[in-house]
């Protein structure tokens, strides 16, 4: 029993991380209905901001301030940073492309993605960076139940996922801003007639999808520790395959989709074998799809003829 | 019609202009190899993507090599570079360009065993020598590819010679065993696990792509039998991030790593062992003047640069003495060369010298035990 709760928190944490990623790809979907394959890469980008505030306070071993003052640092530098780099890549790539067939912005997408990673190939080189977590949050911090162990960034992940999960709900549902995100995504034209601001209400959407990808980078390189120009791809993968799962455009959906296949991913290597790991992940994503083309939480479009 | 005509003329402008490049780099390669021993070589690594770490590492020894070689024998080889990305299909290609380049008359590379099966024939094709400085898959060297050769051991040795030390000095009850999907690991693998079944070690069989930074479901798999975990990686990052999520969830499970994972700052879990196709060169007084030169232009580096710099240099000097025999460089004579290499010493601390197939002569492998402050100590041979 310890087994299937130790996997079901190593499932859980890894699935928030995939659900924030989702998060801000489902969002860009929902409404641009643009695939945005640069997402991915805009967690590694907030992984490398992560990385350099904990450089530029002493390193892991030696920081000249308190744990929590660095985190805070690095989660909102974090946000802001990969926020406006999400809202520039939004300005000056996609958005003159809003009109063009489809195609267009999806290999504009992908040179985006691209860019980013030589970029930081470039600027950071190609060698891993390492957080080190270890050496200033100590794995004895955390929670043993029986043999189980949830160490104190696993529980951190996992709240701060819960957090800015709930919060984004509410921003959404709740919000004038959200009402226009809403409104942008049922109908653009309209949205604009009604006297929203489609370009703005853009702009903030990709600021939070961007944002939130930003802070999940931090995570990451808080619970896995290295850092390159490349993993974006894998993470953008993940959180692609979970916006499918829930439903793309869906934010419920996401988050779903996001703890499924963390989960799934932790079950299938406990209990199976890690061999067939992303084998029976892709076959779930088949199924579902096979089940509800839309998703579990999509709704299918209704084309008024 | 007007589109017709636009393709057309950009197709004939893009022939001439081939032409015009084709044929001066002809001309210049040929002219100039033979007044003052100027030619290229290529050198296939995974200069970006996922493992570009250690593509890097090799390109900057690659360079250091070159530039030293080109200096002591007077020689004017330049270096073109081919990023494979550790991926067979993309090798494929970077062969291409470089076998069509009349100038290149040899290659460094590539990295990965997946990737000399797939450029091999091309090679062979065009009579060109390569040489790798990290593709340790024992078939490799069988005769498929006349013109490959190595300057690092072969997983046949590395393979038993861990294994067998893992069973005498851990005696484990069970271990688990995790490759990573590439033709390096899984070549160790299946040479390995007969080995622990032979002994009567129960072996849990894992398996994680390269591109995973998470191994905490794996480790709970980690049972208090389980007292070695063997990792035949290539990425040092996964691994130290293996050994964080074992004492994470509190297992006692020492890391075994094989040779990819020698790199010394970055794998420091403290109790592991790790195989290398060479020593630790910072140990060896002879190499003070290059390590001093790589630690300074490139900072911390790891295991994979210095059989570059060994690859590169063979094929160097092949080339010179090409050129003080008084012929110009072309890839049969070059190939004869390195064929006949025999240099009494290198950076990797042994001779070089290849058999038929085109393994190194008396290649060995080393151990080392990592120590609480992360560094290597070799495990004396018994």
């Amino acid at each position: 029993m310890a087994f299937f709760f130790q996997e079901l928190v190593n499932g859980v944490t890894t699935g928030a991380l995939y659900a924030l990623v989702a998060l801000g790809f489902s969002m860009v979907y929902g409404v641009l209905k643009l695939l945005n394959f640069a997402h991915g890469d805009l967690y590694m980008v907030g992984a490398f901001v992560g990385y350099f505030v904990i450089q530029w306070f002493g390193g892991p071993a030696a920081l000249s301030i308190p744990v929590p003052l660095v985190l805070l640092i690095m989660f909102v530098l974090a946000a802001l940073l990969v926020g406006f780099l999400g809202v520039a890549i939004e300005r000056f790539a996609y958005r003159p492309l809003r009109n063009a067939p489809r195609i267009a912005p999806l290999i504009t997408a992908i040179g985006i993605s691209f860019f980013l990673e030589n970029a930081a190939l470039l600027l950071f080189g190609a060698q891993f960076r390492v957080y080190n977590t270890s050496e200033f949050i100590s794995f004895s911090s955390g929670i043993q139940i029986g043999s189980v162990s949830i160490d104190a960034v696993q529980i951190m992940v996992l709240l701060m996922g819960l957090v800015l999960m709930v919060g984004l709900r509410l921003l959404v549902t709740r919000t004038k801003l959200g009402k226009q995100m809403r409104a942008v995504a049922s109908d653009r034209e309209a949205a604009e007639m009604l006297g929203i601001n489609v370009n703005l209400t853009i702009a903030a959407t990709f600021f939070l999808g961007s944002a939130l990808a930003g802070v999940a980078g931090v995570m990451a390189g808080l619970l896995f520790n290295q850092v390159t120009n490349m993993i974006g791809f894998v993470a953008g993968l993940k959180a692609f395959t979970a916006a499918v799962v829930g439903g793309i455009g869906s934010l419920p959906g996401a988050m779903l989709g996001g703890l499924l296949i963390g989960i799934a991913e932790s079950f299938i290597t406990g209990y199976v074998s890690s061999t067939y790991t992303n084998l029976l992940i892709f076959g779930l994503l088949i199924a579902v799809m096979l089940a509800r083309p839309t998703g579990l939480f999509g709704r299918p479009q209704l084309r008024k003829v | 019609m007007k589109a017709y005509a636009i393709v057309a003329t950009t197709a004939l402008g893009a022939l001439i202009l081939a032409g015009c490049g084709s044929s001066s780099s002809n001309n210049n390669g040929t002219n100039a190899a033979a007044t003052k021993c100027a030619t290229s070589i290529g050198m296939e690594g995974p200069l970006t993507g996922p493992v570009a770490v250690l593509g890097q590492e090799q390109l900057h020894f690659a360079e250091l090599a070159l530039a030293t070689d080109n200096t002591a024998n007077k020689t004017h080889i330049t270096l073109v570079q081919g990023d494979t990305q550790l991926n067979p299909a993309q090798a494929t290609t970077v062969t291409q360009q470089l076998t069509s380049n009349s100038s290149i008359v040899g290659v460094v590379g590539p990295a990965g065993s997946q990737e000399v099966e797939a450029v091999g024939p091309l090679f062979a094709r065009v009579n060109m020598a390569f040489i790798s400085g990290s593709a340790t898959n024992a078939t490799l060297t069988q005769g498929k590819y006349p013109t490959f050769f190595r300057v690092v051991s072969k997983d046949s040795v590395q393979g038993p010679q861990d294994a067998n030390y893992i069973v005498n000095t851990f005696h484990p009850k069970a271990l688990m065993i995790v490759d990573d999907q590439e033709a390096y690991s899984t070549g160790l693998v299946s040479v390995m696990v007969p080995i622990f079944q032979q002994a009567g070690i129960k072996v849990d069989h894992e398996s994680v792509s390269q591109k995973v930074t998470d191994f905490s479901s794996i480790v709970a798999k980690v049972t208090p039998a389980t007292t070695v975990v063997v990792l035949p990686w290539q990425v040092a990052t996964n691994a130290q991030q293996f050994g964080r999520n074992l004492a994470q969830q509190h297992k006692n499970a020492v890391i075994f790593g094989t040779d990819g994972l020698f790199s010394p700052g970055t794998f420091t879990i403290t109790g592991s062992d790790v195989s290398s196709f060479g020593p630790d060169i910072t140990g060896i007084p002879a190499d003070a003047s290059i390590v001093a030169a790589a630690t300074s232009k490139f900072g911390k580096f790891g295991t994979f640069g210095p059989p570059v710099y060994a690859a590169t240099h063979v094929l160097d000097e092949a080339i010179a003495s090409v050129c003080k025999g008084g012929h110009t460089p072309t890839r049969a004579n070059v190939l004869a060369a390195v064929k006949a290499t025999n240099e009494p010493t290198s950076i990797l601390g042994q001779p070089i010298s290849f058999t038929s197939g085109g393994d190194i002569v008396n290649g060995k492998f080393f151990l080392f035990k990592i120590d609480s402050t992360g560094k290597y100590n070799l495990i004396p041979s018994s």
